[in-house]
């Protein structure tokens, strides 16, 4: 798949399919922004359009978009990173026992070592051994799956330290939840790393020719072992964050978060074979995913009917996405 | 090992289940005791004093299968009756981040009834809060969020008798292989609190009351479509088993897969809730000897009349069972009406002609 970038489209085309193409960039917002106005309208007397309704799908949405911007930097460098789901779970299960162990320090130490460790894992078979991320990272989906139901026997923990609810998903500052500041400013940290440092560019680089990127002087592993290593931490957050939200961990936590990450990463314009994304796309991508799900549920639709409306709703958004891309 | 982990998945769970010579008595969270389903009916003056008050009811559920089907489908003719409009209906699919997400979504459209399951006693409790504080209705499936007071936060517990399920699935087995022999036991591995109940309540039947079967191969299953593998190597450490035990009917099938790769005729399967599968295999004469089901249809009535009569202001036992029932080759047609509320499969209906 070629993957062409705007600002080199040639000049010779017609300034009307140059402007189809700039508008295809949005498709993402587009979509984002028809998906609510149908909403808004359609369900304008059953809650959708109230403050806590929409407030609360930024809030569940919260930890798929911290995991989504790992899988931003991870899937530009050419790679993909299975294994998020099983960190999340490892990390909160660790994090809660440590810190019914030892205070609140060491569980948040623990949770995000646990996630950054296993990232160095698959960073390092990665880069170092050489072997495909498609499958370090399933094998160690299943391993650390296993890792997170043996933890502690099968049991849910309770997180009961108040300051760690707080901080990591129950609690407010300035009257904003906590969960809204983890993620703008992963957002925003998030972005500026991806969209304006050498960082950035060396991972786009390395997801756009890895061989290119290496002759140029850019160290390959070192940028494929990094962003692994950013998105275990970052899974691991995100377990912090559900850990705190629910105010207590258990092994299934983070289970089903795969699919959802990388669809709301795809719908959000990153290549799945690298070399493009976009961090802000992702974050609009995981609050459409929220937005479908919270909309499908409250128009009264069976469990059955809203499955198979989302799946058309993210099969439109990825073939109208992936078009454009490969025009 | 493995009692040690079946021992902490009970202690996960609010409900006690009485030890007694006849352990047939599942009791509530503080020792109530049950309250049959077929107690809780509404009246002709309840009705009609529900009707045209715009009650909305949600539906949030752990997962989707046959029994939630049926559970809904009780729960929605039982509304209905009512006047009362469900307005949401979720699948948590087993996950307790997911169900809080419903949970919130759902409290959006302002129900005044809520019927759930809650995942697991440890995680739901922080997740049904905000229902609490909005004065919703709750009546619980099977399990209750910790620490959970009856009438002040919920309104009652309605189950299935799950320690019955598990007795009357080692009767039957035991009646199939003359109450003698060696059986295997597939459990759920995971922290569920209903199979968790059935699954123990099998092997400690089977221990008790049975001194000779003895339980030879034990294997607990995550994933349903790995059965056939499992079972498949239960066969070969143990071709002699004259009986086996399988959590529920989804997995059954692999095993029933295994057993015919082997060409074994002669090992039971005793599995619980119905299936068309299994139901038919039975139907056939094949291995499966018996199912054993709840009354699901009854269990979502029951919540639902439950959860009116709460709106109604008027008390509601706080623990409240429906019956199991062993459904056999002779009784699947009536079984399958009885607990489903529909008639069994035509493929079904057809091989017990």
């Amino acid at each position: 798949m070629s993957k062409t970038n705007p600002s080199l489209v040639p000049s010779g085309r017609s300034l009307s399919l140059l402007g189809k193409a700039n508008l295809q960039q949005y498709v993402v917002y587009l979509g984002f922004l028809a998906i609510f106005l149908f909403f808004a309208i359609v369900l304008r007397d059953s809650g959708f359009l109230t403050v806590r309704n929409l407030s609360n799908i930024v809030l569940q949405t919260a930890p798929v978009t911290i995991m989504a911007i790992g899988l931003v930097f991870v899937l530009s460098a050419g790679e993909i990173d299975l294994s998020i789901g099983s960190i999340v779970a490892v990390s909160a299960l660790a994090g809660a026992v440590a810190m019914n162990g030892y205070g609140i320090t060491a569980g948040i130490a623990a949770g995000l070592c646990a996630g950054l460790l296993i990232g160095l894992v698959n960073g390092v078979l990665v880069a170092y051994v050489r072997l495909p991320s498609f499958l370090v990272t399933l094998a160690t989906m299943g391993l650390f799956a296993g890792v997170a139901r043996s933890l502690t026997d099968l049991r849910s923990i309770p997180v009961t330290n108040s300051a760690f609810t707080g901080f990591f998903g129950s609690g407010t500052l300035l009257g904003i939840p906590s969960l809204v500041w983890w993620t703008v400013g992963a957002i925003c940290i998030g972005h500026i790393v991806y969209r304006h440092t050498r960082f950035g560019a060396h991972v786009l680089a390395t997801g756009d020719n890895n061989r290119a990127a290496s002759v140029s002087g850019i160290s390959v592993p070192r940028i494929r072992l990094t962003v692994l290593m950013m998105s275990g931490v970052l899974a691991s957050l995100a377990g912090l964050l559900y850990a705190g939200r629910l105010q207590a961990a258990k092994y299934t936590l983070g289970e089903t978060d795969l699919m959802t990450v990388i669809a709301a990463v795809i719908v959000g314009g990153t290549l799945l074979n690298g070399g493009k994304g976009s961090i802000i796309g992702a974050l609009v991508g995981s609050l459409m995913m929220g937005m479908l799900n919270n909309g499908l549920i409250l128009m009264g639709l069976s469990v059955s009917d809203q499955m198979i409306v989302r799946g058309l709703i993210i099969l439109a958004a990825v073939a109208v996405s992936l078009r454009e891309k490969s025009r | 090992m493995l009692v040690k982990r079946f021992l902490n998945a009970t202690a996960l769970t609010c409900f006690l289940l009485s030890a007694s010579a006849s352990f047939a008595q599942t009791v509530g969270p503080s020792g109530e005791a049950a309250t049959p389903s077929s107690a809780i009916t509404l009246s002709d003056a309840d009705l009609a004093s529900l009707k045209d008050k715009g009650y909305k009811a949600a539906l949030l559920w752990h997962t989707s299968s046959d029994f939630v089907n049926a559970v809904s489908a009780g729960a929605k003719d039982e509304f209905a009756r009512a006047g009362v409009k469900v307005v949401v209906t979720t699948d948590a699919g087993f996950d307790a981040a997911r169900q809080r997400s419903d949970i919130e979504t759902a409290l959006a459209a302002k129900p005044d009834v809520v019927l759930a399951l809650p995942l697991d006693p440890v995680t739901s409790a922080e997740a049904f809060k905000q229902a609490i504080a909005d004065h919703t209705k709750l009546v619980f499936l099977s399990n209750v969020p910790a620490g959970y007071k009856q009438g002040s936060d919920y309104a009652a517990i309605v189950t299935d008798d799950l320690f019955q399920m598990g007795k009357q699935a080692a009767d039957a087995l035991a009646k199939s292989i003359g109450g003698k022999g060696k059986v295997g036991w597939i459990f759920h591995d995971a922290t569920y609190y209903v199979t968790n109940q059935r699954d123990n309540a099998f092997k400690s039947t089977i221990e008790k009351d049975y001194p000779d079967i003895k339980i030879v191969a034990q294997k607990g299953i995550s994933d349903p479509s790995r059965a056939e593998e499992l079972a498949s190597a239960m066969l070969l450490q143990n071709p002699d088993l004259d009986g086996i035990y399988v959590t529920w009917a989804e997995p059954a099938d692999g095993v029933l897969a295994a057993l015919r790769a082997a060409g074994n005729t002669k090992t039971k399967i005793v599995t619980l809730d119905l299936a068309e599968p299994v139901g038919l295999d039975m139907a056939k004469g094949g291995n499966v000897t018996a199912l054993v089901a709840d009354k699901a249809y009854e269990l979502g009535r029951t919540m639902a009349a439950t959860g009116l009569k709460s709106l109604l202001n008027q008390a509601t036992p706080p623990f409240i069972v429906a019956p199991a029932l062993t459904v056999t080759k002779e009784t699947i047609a009536s079984g399958w009406k009885e607990s489903l509320n529909r008639d069994a499969p035509q493929s079904i209906l057809d091989a017990v002609k």
